[in-house]
């Protein structure tokens, strides 16, 4: 258990190492927040052809706690295998006596500490600051925890068997620019999924992407019956059931197809 | 502990490449050659021995270790440590056996060399005397001190390879890998990494398995070695063997015998060429 704490220290000072970039990140973060923020505005107050049951109201705060917390949730697991798989130094790891992915996830989650306390605090600071009102539905809150934790899971694992398709495929990143774009708009991190016509809508729900937004943003900012709280958690469990149980076949079967690139 | 290789065999999917594909690249229908990289090895390396593994390039060396280390998974042919063997007892052996190869590095490259030391300290459950008492005996030989608080970017070549190697050997492994460990590096740096080796060896027993393709470190450090080409096991014994049978076989072709060059290079090359063995 030890060595996997260590990693975690290690993702939280690999990220620390250039503050500079730290200091860019968050001002990119500050000027997407406040972009989204002013389409949507904007959108609400030419209020042509607005659907009336989606208020400007819980829009604009589910993009804002969209945004915030695709701050820290996002992973770039995918980056990282590719790379060492591309460049061979993978091998390195498959000589240690470690877990490859518990020591992957030990290191995203240092990764994602840093980014909570880096950018998510200081965009709900701002934002609060700026919309002066409560953007969170206060009895939710919990549930919307317990959901935010298994979104987090769950984008992991999607991001882990991405990345170890590499095992055949080498590169990843063409399958994963397009996979990208698919994920960022049925996630519902761009746009709530309650906009999308009925067709999208339903594809979407056999989708995994929808429990990393969608779900836990909407919980935290909507009020819910508890039923429909559940049935969401629900689905967000069957799917990290699913990935897990995709990831464990995954890698037994790609480790042995390991092509050591690069002498 | 010691290493018992039978029948080693591996072979990669090659695609093959005509011109057509070169314009079409990747669209058209694939068709791949076998290319056999290890064909049918098998050796013993006692406990304690150094052996030098050396083959020219693309001759099947690294191939050969990364099967011994586990990484990759051969098509045939059994490969036991201690008579534990990598399907059963991956994480026994991973406990027992330490690997430096000199192309890359185990170090985070970030954040400053130590943090990795102490990363290692925990996976393999160093006490905390083993790992002190190491730590000196690592900054006497290789001058750690001087560069331990730094990242390994800031680092040159020859502090690098130390610190791999010192980050090797943190475990007391049984069985040390050591691929290319010279590569790169300066005169000096060099004999130090030499000396260094061979103190291990002398004072832990620890058995070594070393790939170069520098002869003067298979002279100062190995007493056999084991010689393969295209796959295939040329020689497999003592330094001193390999130079009489070369002597003899070539003794009745010349007529001065001074003029016979006795040094492991000329043998070496003339293996690689195909004229002797």
């Amino acid at each position: 258990m030890r060595k996997y704490i260590d990693y975690i220290v290690i993702g939280i000072k690999e990220h620390m190492v250039y503050p500079s970039a730290i200091w860019a990140k968050l001002f990119s973060k500050i000027i997407y927040l406040y972009l989204q923020f002013s389409i949507w505005t904007a959108l609400f107050s030419s209020h042509s052809q607005m659907n009336p049951l989606i208020n400007r109201e819980d829009t604009l705060k589910y993009i804002i706690v969209a945004t915030i917390i695709s701050a820290f949730i996002e992973c770039n697991t995918i980056k990282w295998i590719n790379a060492q798989i591309q460049t061979g130094n993978i091998i390195m790891e498959f000589i240690r006596p470690i877990d490859f992915r518990k020591m992957i996830f030990s290191r995203h989650l240092g990764d994602s500490i840093v980014k909570i306390i880096f950018y998510c605090i200081p965009l709900s600071m701002l934002a609060i600051a700026v919309i002066r009102k409560p953007l969170l539905c206060q009895e939710q809150i919990l549930y919307g925890l317990l959901s935010i934790i298994l979104a987090y899971g769950i984008q992991f694992l999607y991001s882990l068997i991405i990345g170890l398709l590499a095992f055949w495929l080498i590169v990843t990143w063409p399958l994963n620019m397009l996979l990208d774009a698919i994920y960022k708009l049925l996630s519902g991190a761009w746009i709530p999924v309650t906009m999308f016509p009925d067709v999208l809508y339903n594809i979407n729900f056999f989708l995994p992407f929808r429990a990393i937004y969608a779900i836990p943003v909407t919980i935290m900012t909507s009020k819910m019956s508890p039923q429909n709280i559940w049935k969401d958690i629900l689905t967000q469990l069957i799917w990290i059931i699913f990935l897990f149980v995709i990831t464990e076949i995954i890698w037994k079967i790609g480790k042995r197809k390991l092509i050591v690139q690069g002498g | 502990m010691s290493i018992e290789v039978k029948n080693l065999t591996k072979t990669y999917k090659v695609k093959k490449r005509s011109n057509v594909d070169e314009i079409a690249g990747d669209f058209g229908t694939r068709k791949y050659s076998l290319m056999t990289a290890v064909n049918n090895i098998s050796f013993t390396i006692p406990s304690g021995d150094i052996v030098g593994f050396i083959g020219a390039n693309g001759a099947g060396k690294s191939t050969t270790i990364k099967m011994m280390t586990g990484i990759l998974t051969p098509d045939y042919g059994t490969i036991s440590i201690d008579s534990l063997n990598f399907k059963k007892n991956r994480k026994q052996i991973m406990l027992k056996i330490g690997v430096v190869f000199g192309q890359r590095s185990v170090l985070c490259w970030d954040i400053p060399v130590i943090e990795s030391f102490k990363l290692f300290k925990d996976m393999y459950h160093i006490s905390e005397k083993a790992y002190r008492e190491n730590m000196e005996i690592f900054s006497d030989i290789l001058n750690l001190s001087e560069f331990i608080d730094k990242p390994p970017r800031l680092l040159s070549l020859g502090q690098r390879m130390k610190a791999d190697l010192a980050a090797a050997l943190l475990h007391n492994p049984e069985i040390l890998f050591l691929d290319e460990p010279t590569i790169g590096i300066d005169v000096l740096a060099k004999s130090k990494i030499r000396d260094f080796i061979c103190k291990m060896n002398q004072e832990r027993n620890t058995t070594i398995i070393l790939t170069t393709h520098d002869i003067s470190d298979i002279e100062a450090l190995c007493k056999k070695m084991i010689i393969i080409d295209k796959g295939t096991l040329l020689y497999n014994g003592t330094l001193q063997e390999l130079k009489n049978s070369y002597r003899n076989s070539y003794q009745a072709e010349l007529y001065q015998d001074t003029a016979i060059e006795n040094n492991l290079e000329t043998i070496i090359k003339n293996i690689y060429e195909g004229e002797f063995l």
